[in-house]
């Protein structure tokens, strides 16, 4: 009896040793970003002795990054696109998922196969006529090329289905029967439900086109339209050795990530598993 | 083919087959069709025509006749494939009956229709013209000479054929496919482990999870540029320790970011940003596993090795199955991680270091031979079409098994 | 009063049409019997010359005198100073003339160059070309115009350009007028100099003089590292040393003649005497950020690096403590070579196809890359096309300036050979020699290999 009693504290102490490595392997360069942020370009690389806060934290990174690039710009651009494109997939893709889920219309089967085979089929593929396309548009260098191109995919229609199926039909048909329509019951009945279904779509959409960097490496040409990463990328390779201030737009770029992942982290797991995602 | 059910802990939950479509997605969903649609009947009295209503009523009548029959047959019918047809059968009986009660010139179903319509249209305009139609001609692009402004030429197979000659591109396929061999096996047991672990009743595992996750979301071109100052070649805290610690000398240190490293440092890369995100999948179809089935193995003696390996991992193996494939796919489609770790400054890659995607931009935008990165592209499209094959077939016989 | 206006910009018109033909004869022979005389004389007449021919230019196309706006393709805005001095002073002495300029970033400008060009939808008129490469997939998109037909009816006299645009024809056609022409030489930093107690180097070095002295530079002292010479991770600054002698281009499909200079910046870098190819890759180091950290010694650079230098000394962005006293040498050379031979690089305009309005256009790249132009070029440090002994007192009289003869008489350039002449395959050639000098300079691997490689990709792109 004791030493199983034994065996479960060194197991549990096991446990928590391990786990206390992997956050430190996942969050030190996270630390390092935030360290250097504050260090002047010599203290960047200084071992001997290493410190995590310098003595003279050099806070001027995080207001001279705003002034050497258009940071400012950049994040508004990035902004705009992402709510954009974040409100655009949640609307159009529970809509339509709403659809392939609880009504019954022809070609059903063949139009939901056109979204499930493409999911497999990499964007890189056709990113080069996608791009003649909509240049022949007039969309280069315009910030509704990146909207076009992110806000129609076919993962987040395949996601919100797997949820809506999830939810019995029996509460749209009792809808039906007392006569809401078909709209009604989407928003009345569906919306309200998928909280989870939408928050993880949101942190799957928000975090991919606010980190994209090819699409808009394609479609973002001049400087008044790029985004954060495109600002950030050039700032590197402008100012290869200005460490704290790289580091400085770093952080500045990975906040409002952040802040949106901790909102809706609460429903992650719960999404991931009642979307289908897991398999 | 599971139904979905509702579970207390974990909400809606429904096993779907990926990819799947055709009877499995849900039977229930059918349900709607099973019985006349009486609670409509009332509604739709007014709409009948004055003449015939002799003809129509002895018509609906038998018709009424012939659906309660094969609702009836439905219960019993074990063959599925009968089933099938019959339900299909009761499907069209309702719709005539509909028409027949309503006669209006906007049948029922093409009414039903409209609305469903109505919903996907948003969607669907926008992913048939974004992605459907470049895909299309992503196809017919392989076959083709073009610059992007002079005139179009046909060129066969040309482009496929200069494949086999040209040392970038062989690079670029071999990188791609190592980086992939590396990668997938090493993200999968890294989050899967993790899962594990973090799907423990352990204290702050909350907090465990977010960690985890934080790589996931924090953006390439800020943490690579992060990655690069860890792992610099002569001033990098990693080198650091091993020449100060370790008494690597000083010739013998890593050169992470070049040479044979370069595909070494891009998947350990890979690995860190990613597991956090297949855990999260991982921990998903942990929790599907029903506590029962460990309680039987406990009764039965098995040790922790055994539970993972007779309860965990074949209850997991549809999950294994997504990652497996999610991974892939997203394995082969690397570009950023290249270019940001290997490019330097100018973001070229070596032929230590270069990818397909690397190469079918070059190919595009550098170079404006559309048809032949075209061609690369086919060669990507090929490679994720195969490794999806594969697994699905695998997935499919370990099932029937 | 619009009609006033109006009138009198059509009287100007005829008047200009008929000045500036005066003005281009008196040029043609006006360079080359007296370089100086001739730019002088312009430059005194050209406020109301050129007031006069642009907007009589501009109302020809107009047709009644309309504002005309050029969109313009430049990059760095931000850094580069000349780009907001053209415009403002061609601004003010073509009225009706606004210039729009759209800053495209300078990574990989040609690239987005190229991809904006080639839609219908492109609205540029006037678009800078950076590099050959770059122009020929414009010429061969046919996004850009032949400015033959310009030239010859504004009788431009191309000899002023010294054989630059001689390397950028295109099948007897030209497709841009340089206006910029950098060439690349030597910048050192006096005080590490000083400081070890070494001789500057020489406006005439042979290639074993310059090593031999980047070695002496060199102070391995962990911490305190000097490095005697640097060189960016570009491919001109090692592979080109080697078509220096004039009997090698880049264009030939045999690199053997790359194969000392690779093994020179090495070795060097093996002993520690520059920084290693494989670092600079990792940090994205740019050289400006080499040289002014001020523990380089010496770093081969194009002349644009002299305004940079002495803009950022100015503004107190570069520690003028650990950069301040620099200077500059020719190009070394090779045994046999006459000094001053060095690699020249043209920064150019053109006139996009999808341009409405080309005869304005050519006006402002004809201004530009004229005498006008270069001397607001010379103002700022910048070396215009147009090199007139002039423009090189500007640049040496320069606030900031390296004070000493010599880096004035560096100034002074005997040979220049393009970095990238014009061939129709140059993009594809660039691209694999960019990628293997990548993979000998990191180690990958061994320069033999490397030069055979290149041998064998670029014939088969030859061949083709």
């Amino acid at each position: 009896m004791k030493s199983a009693h034994k065996k479960a504290v060194i197991g549990k102490a096991a446990v928590y040793i391990i786990l206390i490595l992997i956050a430190l392997i996942m969050i030190i360069p996270f630390l390092w970003m935030l360290s250097a942020s504050i260090k002047s370009d010599r203290e960047v690389f200084q071992m001997n002795p290493f410190v995590w806060i310098p003595e003279n934290p050099k806070w001027s990174n995080y207001s001279d990054i705003w002034t050497k690039i258009p940071f400012g710009r950049f994040v508004g651009n990035t902004v705009y696109l992402t709510v954009v494109v974040t409100l655009l997939q949640l609307l159009t893709s529970s809509f339509a998922a709403y659809s392939f889920a609880k009504l019954h219309f022809r070609h059903k089967n063949g139009l939901f196969l056109a979204y499930i085979a493409t999911i497999a089929m990499p964007w890189q593929v056709y990113m080069v006529p996608q791009f003649i396309m909509m240049r022949k548009m007039g969309l280069n260098d315009k910030l509704l090329a990146i909207i076009c191109l992110q806000a129609f995919s076919a993962f987040g229609v395949f996601m919100m289905k797997q949820f809506y199926e999830g939810i019995p039909d029996d509460l749209c048909e009792a809808a039906r029967i007392d006569g809401m329509s078909e709209y009604k019951i989407y928003a009345k009945i569906m919306l309200p439900l998928s909280k989870p279904a939408l928050s993880t779509l949101t942190i799957f959409t928000f975090v991919a086109t606010w980190n994209d960097y090819l699409g808009p490496l394609i479609y973002l040409k001049s400087q008044e339209k790029k985004t954060i990463q495109l600002g950030l990328k050039m700032f590197i390779s402008q100012y290869s050795s200005d460490y704290g201030l790289i580091m400085a737009g770093s952080v500045l770029s990975l906040i409002p990530v952040l802040i949106v992942f901790l909102v809706l982290q609460k429903y992650f797991v719960e999404g991931v598993a009642s979307t289908g995602l897991k398999g | 083919m599971a139904a979905p059910f509702y579970d207390r802990r974990r909400g809606y939950v429904l096993r779907v087959r990926f990819g799947g479509r055709g009877p499995g997605k849900a039977p229930d969903q059918r349900k709607a069709d099973y019985g006349p649609r009486t609670a409509d009947t009332g509604k739709e009295n007014h709409h009948m025509p004055k003449m015939d209503e002799a003809r129509k009523a002895e018509r609906l009548d038998s018709l009424q006749g012939r659906l309660t029959k094969l609702i009836a047959d439905v219960r019993t019918e074990a063959d599925i494939r009968k089933k099938r047809k019959m339900i299909g059968e009761i499907g069209n009986l309702n719709r005539r009956i509909d028409k027949l009660k309503s006669g209006r010139v906007l049948s029922r179903e093409a009414k039903r229709d409209l609305v469903a319509y109505s919903f996907i249209a948003p969607n669907f305009i926008g992913f048939c013209v974004f992605t459907l139609i470049p895909i299309v001609f992503a196809f017919g692009l392989a076959f083709l000479r073009w610059d992007g402004s002079n005139p179009i030429e046909w060129a066969g197979i040309g482009n496929f054929m200069k494949l086999g000659d040209d040392v970038f591109f062989k690079a670029a396929l071999k990188n791609t496919i190592i980086y992939c061999v590396g990668t997938v096996p090493l993200t999968m047991i890294a989050s899967l482990a993790l899962a594990i672990v973090l799907n423990q009743k352990v204290k702050g595992r909350g907090i465990f999870r977010t960690f985890a996750f934080f790589p996931y979301v924090a953006s390439l071109v800020a943490i690579t540029a992060v990655w690069k100052m860890l792992f610099h070649p002569s001033k990098g805290p990693i080198n650091n320790l091993l020449y100060n610690v370790f008494h690597v000398a000083q010739e013998d240190l890593p050169q992470w970011f070049s040479g044979g490293l370069v595909l070494v440092s891009m998947i350990l890369f890979s690995v860190w940003k990613y597991m956090g995100y297949y855990m999260v999948i991982y921990l998903a179809g942990l929790q599907g596993i029903s506590a029962e089935l460990y309680e039987a193995a406990s009764l039965d003696g098995a040790g922790t090795w055994n539970k993972f390996r007779y309860v965990t991992w074949p209850q997991l193996s549809s999950t294994t199955f997504f990652v497996v494939v999610m991974l892939t796919i997203n394995c082969f489609k690397v570009y950023d991680i290249a270019v940001m770790l290997a490019g330097g400054g100018s973001g070229e890659l070596t032929t230590s270091s270069t990818v397909l995607v690397y190469y079918i931009y070059q190919k595009a935008f550098v170079d404006w031979d559309l048809g032949y990165s075209s061609a690369v592209a086919m060669v990507l499209f090929v490679m994720v079409l195969l490794v999806t094959i594969i697994q699905f077939v695998g997935q499919a016989r370990k099932e029937k098994a | 009063m619009k009609k006033k206006v109006i009138s009198m910009v059509l009287a100007a018109a005829m008047a200009a049409s008929l000045l500036t033909g005066c003005g281009d004869d008196a040029q043609t022979d006006g360079p080359g019997s007296s370089p100086e005389a001739g730019t002088g004389s312009d430059a005194e007449k050209s406020p109301e010359a050129g007031t006069g021919s642009e907007a009589g230019g501009d109302s020809q196309q107009g047709g009644s005198g309309e504002a005309v706006t050029l969109k313009w393709a430049i990059w760095d805005q931000e850094t580069t100073a000349y780009w907001n001095d053209i415009k403002k002073e061609y601004e003010a002495t073509h009225e009706g003339v606004t210039i729009e300029m759209v800053d495209l970033g300078s990574s990989d400008y040609m690239t987005v160059l190229a991809t904006e060009l080639s839609g219908e939808g492109t609205d540029f008129d006037v678009v800078t070309i950076k590099d050959v490469p770059g122009y020929a997939t414009l010429v061969q998109k046919n996004t850009i115009l032949a400015l033959d037909d310009y030239i010859k009816k504004d009788g431009v006299d191309l000899e002023k350009y010294a054989g630059a645009t001689d390397q950028v024809v295109v099948d007897g056609k030209l497709y841009e007028l340089p206006f910029r022409n950098d060439f690349w030489v030597l910048f050192y930093n006096k005080d590490l100099f000083d400081a070890k107690k070494v001789a500057y180097p020489t406006n005439d070095m042979t290639f074993e003089e310059y090593d031999e002295l980047a070695r002496k530079m060199t102070d391995t002292t962990f911490g305190a590292q000097v490095y005697g010479a640097h060189y960016h991770t570009w491919r001109s600054a090692v592979q080109l040393f080697g078509v220096l002698d004039g009997q090698h281009t880049i264009l030939d499909g045999q690199y053997d003649f790359f194969k000392p200079y690779y093994e020179m910046v090495l070795n060097q870098e093996k002993d520690g005497v520059a920084r290693k190819y494989s670092d600079l890759k990792t940090e994205g180091l740019h050289y400006s950020a080499a040289f002014s950290s001020g523990d380089v010694a010496m770093l081969n650079m194009g002349s644009w690096f002299i305004a940079t230098m002495i803009t950022n000394l100015q503004t107190g962005e570069y520690d003028s403590e650990l950069c301040g006293n620099w200077g500059i040498v020719k190009y070394p050379h090779a045994e046999g070579v006459e000094a001053g031979s060095t690699l020249g690089t043209i920064t150019g305009l053109a006139v996009t196809s999808a341009c409405d309005t080309p005869d304005a256009a050519w006006e402002f790249v004809k201004w530009v890359s004229g005498e006008e132009g270069a001397k607001v070029m010379a103002s700022s440090g910048n070396f215009p096309a147009i090199m007139t002994d002039e423009v090189k007192n500007m640049i040496a009289g320069l606030e900031g300036f390296p004070a000493d003869e010599a880096s004035k008489e560096a100034l002074s350039v005997s040979n220049l050979y393009l970095e990238v002449p014009y061939a129709p395959n140059v993009s594809e050639i660039n691209s694999v020699l960019d990628s293997y000098h990548g993979s000998i300079m990191a180690g990958e691997m061994s320069v033999d290999e490397g030069i055979e490689a290149m041998n064998t990709e670029v014939q088969k792109i030859l061949n083709q």
